[in-house]
């Protein structure tokens, strides 16, 4: 008898243990990557980027600073003599086409991001926008359409050879890897540039609708868009001079 | 009897154990995220890294030019002669960076066209017809192997160019044109070709579909420059006191 009420203490035991294993298991086994990770972790990671965005900032506020300080010497030193003006004029309008000086104005900011994971869509790991790059080439393609001057994408200043590819698991542009939320701000008319995207069946729509993408415009007096940061130089193109030097 | 009761005491204590775990990781907030969003800000501090490396670069040519400009100052050497030719120097950089100037160079030719088999019972002619994002996926990849210029049917695609389907005809720059659609591309002319007929790529992709695709590498690529004017009406400069302001705001 005694040996029997030993048996049926352990069984229970045996039993929790196994139930408890199994929940153990399960948690860790619901996704393909690698299972749910603590919430601290991710804070400890939002903290990092943040202060890299802040370091990148204060960097970009010295470059500011040492061209404000060139032009200073420019401007005390070049002969004001008619033609080096227009020239100086000229140079303004063509780094500004080249999108290698930050620009501010009127226009709209883009936010892009994959559908929240829900009960009975927990998601698989794999970004929606990132696999659907093209959403975002089209999507930068009807602000373009719709009179954009100057485009960025999460920082990344879109000039003539900027690509958005998918590399490996990251998504490329200027070749600086960027991931989900997108950003996308575009200096212009306001309300061309927000009724173009939003129209009915059209890229916003598309977005939302077919692959439950979480898109939001919201409309600016005054936004501000960082130059290129990579340096502009041609390995192939040669300039042709000899036919165009009416000007 | 004795190491019975060890033995359940052992389990006792594992079970406690684990039992005080599940609770303490179970305070009441949301206590996991996906292992995608922890990708994301690898990924994101991945770039924010590049970029700055990139922005210290910038700083640093910007610092070496205004050292060497200082110190031919206080050299008392005339400063205007090598700000002229600095001035003239950016100028052919910006304006042939900005599209304004024609180029020439090693690249590939890529022709499409639509394609000419017959459509299978039931299938929409889409199919086998060339559309604007055939054309602007094509750009794409075309950049991503590093074109360096490009046009589309001789018009020079620069960062304010969109390409639109309109009917039967696609709009590049304000100008219509129909198919067959001739893009230039001058660049690593192997890279670029082989990203678009390699394996995958996308140029496979249309032939696949029966579309007519084509790509010549050649030695002497050329391409005109952009001929509309370009005026900014929304945008402008943002300079180191602006920057300033709009962040005391």
């Amino acid at each position: 008898m005694k040996n029997k009420s030993g048996i049926i203490v352990i069984t229970v035991i045996a039993v929790l243990i196994g139930l408890i294993i199994s929940i153990q298991i399960s948690t860790t086994d619901s996704s393909d990557i690698g299972g749910l990770i603590p919430v601290a972790k991710a804070q400890g990671l939002e903290l990092e980027l943040k202060k890299l965005r802040a370091e990148k900032e204060a960097i970009m506020q010295e470059y500011l600073e040492l061209e404000a300080r060139l032009k200073e010497i420019e401007l005390k030193n070049l002969s004001d003599d008619a033609l080096l003006q227009e020239a100086t004029r000229d140079l303004e309008k063509y780094k500004m086409s080249s999108g290698v000086v930050d620009v501010k104005g009127p226009g709209i900011i883009v936010t892009v991001d994959d559908p929240p994971p829900t009960e009975d869509n927990p998601g698989d790991g794999y970004s929606i926008i990132m696999l659907r790059y093209d959403l975002l080439l089209s999507l930068v393609n009807k602000l373009k359409e719709a009179g954009a001057e100057a485009i960025s994408i999460n920082g990344q200043r879109i000039i003539s050879v900027t690509e958005i590819s998918l590399a490996g698991d990251n998504v490329n542009i200027n070749t600086v890897p960027t991931a989900p939320p997108y950003t996308i701000k575009a200096i212009g008319n306001p309300d061309t540039l927000s009724s173009t995207l939003s129209i009915r069946y059209g890229i916003v729509d598309t977005m939302r609708k077919n692959f439950g993408l979480v898109v939001d415009i919201v409309k600016q007096e005054e936004i501000e868009i960082p130059r290129y940061s990579g340096a502009i130089k041609f390995r192939y193109a040669k300039p042709i001079y000899n036919t165009a030097e009416e000007e | 009897m004795k190491s019975r009761k060890v033995i359940i005491f052992i389990f006792c204590f594992f079970l406690g154990l684990s039992l005080v775990v599940l609770t303490k990781v179970s305070n009441g907030q949301r206590l996991y995220v996906s292992p995608k969003v922890l990708e994301d800000y690898r990924i994101s501090i991945e770039g924010e890294k590049k970029d700055m490396e990139n922005l210290k670069a910038l700083v640093e040519e910007t610092e070496n030019k205004l050292n060497e400009y200082i110190r031919l100052q206080e050299e008392k050497e005339d400063l205007s002669k090598e700000l002229e030719k600095q001035l003239f120097a950016d100028i052919a950089l910006y304006s042939f960076a900005s599209g304004f100037v024609a180029a020439e160079g090693p690249g590939v030719e890529i022709l499409i066209d639509d394609g000419t088999r017959d459509l299978e019972f039931g299938e929409d002619p889409n199919d086998i017809l060339v559309h604007d994002s055939d054309l602007l996926l094509i750009i794409n990849e075309l950049r991503a192997a590093g074109a360096e210029m490009i046009s589309v049917n001789g018009q020079r695609i620069i960062d304010q160019t969109s390409i639109s389907c309109s009917g039967y005809t696609v709009r590049i720059n304000d100008q219509f044109y129909a198919r067959p659609f001739i893009i230039r591309a001058i660049g690593d002319g192997s890279r670029m070709a082989s990203t678009l007929i390699g394996p995958g790529g996308y140029g496979t992709l249309l032939k696949e579909y029966g579309l007519v695709f084509k790509v010549t590498i050649k030695d002497n690529i050329v391409i005109p420059e952009y001929t509309e004017n370009r005026n900014f009406i929304y945008m402008s400069r943002v300079t180191a006191d602006s920057a300033k302001e709009g962040e005391e705001n």
